[in-house]
């Protein structure tokens, strides 16, 4: 009895449970050696090859082969001008019926036929080349895979053991698995470019981000220098922004803020550019030995808005713009420019008020000499509270001691205070 | 003369399917594993063509085709690569190599390139 009517329906479950495979694998290379071992067992073939278009080589290439006549997978290739390639890739396209399957029966049939020898040498050649390449490897029927247009793969069957022929309705199955398996290998091959894709897609964001990061590294370098050269107009002391930078970086230490992630980072840029505003105060403002005028003190004002905004660019710093935006507020709600009160000061800002401050009192100024350490210190002790809050000063002052007793002399009035 | 052809090559399944090929276009075939048997069936089987595979364990095609070309320098060598390193070929040519073939290979192409080697011999090149 036929196996294909004694068992209709196995087959149809077959072609289901392929099209399920289909959307299940990733990768087609299971389901095809799966198909090429089920039409092995079921059908008791001599030969049964897949034969798949391989886009990156350009070629077709023996994937899953079963049979005395087995050829090792990945070995042998077709190329696009082999003429079984040639006979299934759109040359023949007017004629559906060779589209479909070829029988290695039908080729014979064709040679023999004379007038088919007279009209086209050509084509009598390819058919000659069509049956060398079938006799070699056992073949007797070609089964077609098509996606879209493209000639995707090849199911190659050699006869059957037990000498019967294939029937229409076998045929018909083997079209549908061959098409089944060629959507299977363009959907992994789709999925596949995808994939790298995304990963080239990822690999361009990286370099993006790490060539922004370096801009904006160059950038802050700039900021770094300007700061620097703000402060070279005014007659300081040596390097006030590095100072500024490391007594609020200890007095941070000293209360234990959290420095994880680019907490750190931010509170030095913060540090270090806090003025970078001045950079936009006239120079006779800047450096006017002697009182400013109420005019000329809101246009020194002016700088924590200018700082802000010479800082744009720095888009990685987006806190640090506010922190210095915020570090002439007062504790009591009295600075400037919002008028911020306590906690809505951030703790960075309330820091640099205090090491800032500190530090032009004792540095000499275009208006005045620096004055002692001591004077400093009862300075900012009376301010605590007022314009300085409590906690940094009581952890500036801690810092400050521990610093200058590695110098050798702790201030009297450092230990007033800190004994109170 | 029946002409015969020495298969060289780590993969069994490989050489079973070229020897079968080659057999059924009247070939007298032997196969080798590894380059030390391949150095052993040249001087016994005598060979008029070697395909000898390059990418091999132990003593690899370019060492054997170097000593194989020492001994017997008129065994016509076709070297087979799985990928082609363009290096490695220069190298097989340098040694002495008659030509080589990539993986995939084309059968038909195969078939050719043997019997031109073997043309070239009944000619005495």
């Amino acid at each position: 009895m036929d196996l294909l009517t004694a068992r209709k329906f196995d087959y149809q479950e077959v072609l289901r449970d392929v099209a399920r495979s289909m959307v299940r694998l990733k990768r087609p290379d299971r389901l095809l050696k799966l198909i090429t071992r089920f039409i092995d067992r079921q059908f008791g073939l001599s030969h049964t090859s897949l034969l798949v278009l391989d886009p990156k080589k350009g070629c077709y290439v023996f994937m899953n082969s079963k049979g005395a006549k087995r050829l090792p997978a990945g070995l042998v290739k077709f190329d696009t001008d082999h003429p079984i390639v040639q006979w299934f890739s759109g040359v023949h396209k007017k004629l559906p019926f060779q589209k479909d399957f070829l029988f290695l029966a039908d080729v014979k049939k064709m040679l023999s036929r004379a007038e088919f020898r007279m009209a086209s040498n050509s084509k009598a050649d390819q058919l000659i080349g069509i049956q060398k390449a079938m006799q070699n490897l056992n073949v007797e029927l070609l089964v077609p895979g098509y996606f879209k247009d493209t000639l995707v793969g090849l199911l190659m069957l050699g006869r059957r053991l037990n000498g019967r022929f294939f029937t229409t309705q076998e045929v018909t199955f083997f079209q549908t698995l061959a098409h089944d398996c060629s959507m299977a290998v363009k959907t992994a091959e789709h999925n596949q470019n995808l994939i790298e894709q995304n990963r080239e897609l990822e690999r361009r964001l990286q370099e993006i981000e790490r060539m922004r990061g370096k801009e904006q590294r160059t950038y802050y370098e700039i900021m770094r220098s300007l700061a620097e050269e703000v402060h070279a107009k005014e007659p300081y002391i040596f390097g006030h922004v590095s100072e500024v930078e490391r007594l609020g970086m200890m007095t941070a230490r000293e209360m234990g803020m959290d420095m994880s992630g680019n907490a750190k980072d931010i509170l030095s840029a913060a540090l270090i550019l806090h003025d970078v505003g001045k950079i936009g105060i006239p120079d006779n403002i800047l450096c006017k030995p002697g009182r400013l005028t109420q005019d000329e003190w809101q246009i020194m004002q002016t700088h924590v808005e200018k700082g802000a905004r010479i800082l744009e660019p720095l888009t990685d710093f987006k806190r640090v713009r506010e922190i210095i935006m915020a570090h002439h507020e007062r504790f009591d709600g009295t600075g400037y420019p919002r008028g911020l009160k306590g906690e809505e000061i951030s703790i960075e800002a309330r820091i640099i008020c205090v090491v800032d401050s500190f530090h032009a009192i004792v540095s000499s100024r275009c208006y005045r000499e620096g004055r002692p350490l001591d004077l400093a210190i009862y300075e900012i002790r009376n301010c605590s509270g007022t314009q300085f809050d409590p906690v940094v000063v009581d952890a500036f002052l801690r810092a400050l001691k521990k610093e200058l007793r590695k110098m050798g002399e702790v201030p009297s009035a450092l230990n007033e205070h800190l004994a109170s | 003369m029946t002409n015969k052809l020495l298969i060289v090559d780590d993969e069994a399944e490989i050489c079973e399917f070229l020897k079968s090929f080659f057999e059924d276009r009247d070939f007298k075939v032997a196969t080798a594993h590894d380059g030390a048997a391949a150095l052993d069936q040249v001087e016994r089987f005598k060979p008029e063509v070697v395909l000898l595979d390059i990418q091999m364990p132990g003593m690899d095609g370019l060492q054997t085709l170097k000593k194989m070309k020492e001994t017997h320098p008129h065994v016509k060598v076709i070297m087979v690569t799985a990928v082609e390193t363009q290096e490695k070929i220069e190298e097989a040519m340098r040694l002495g190599a008659d030509n080589y073939i990539t993986k995939p290979l084309s059968l038909e192409y195969l078939e050719k390139d043997v019997q031109d080697k073997i043309d070239l011999l009944a000619k005495g090149l």
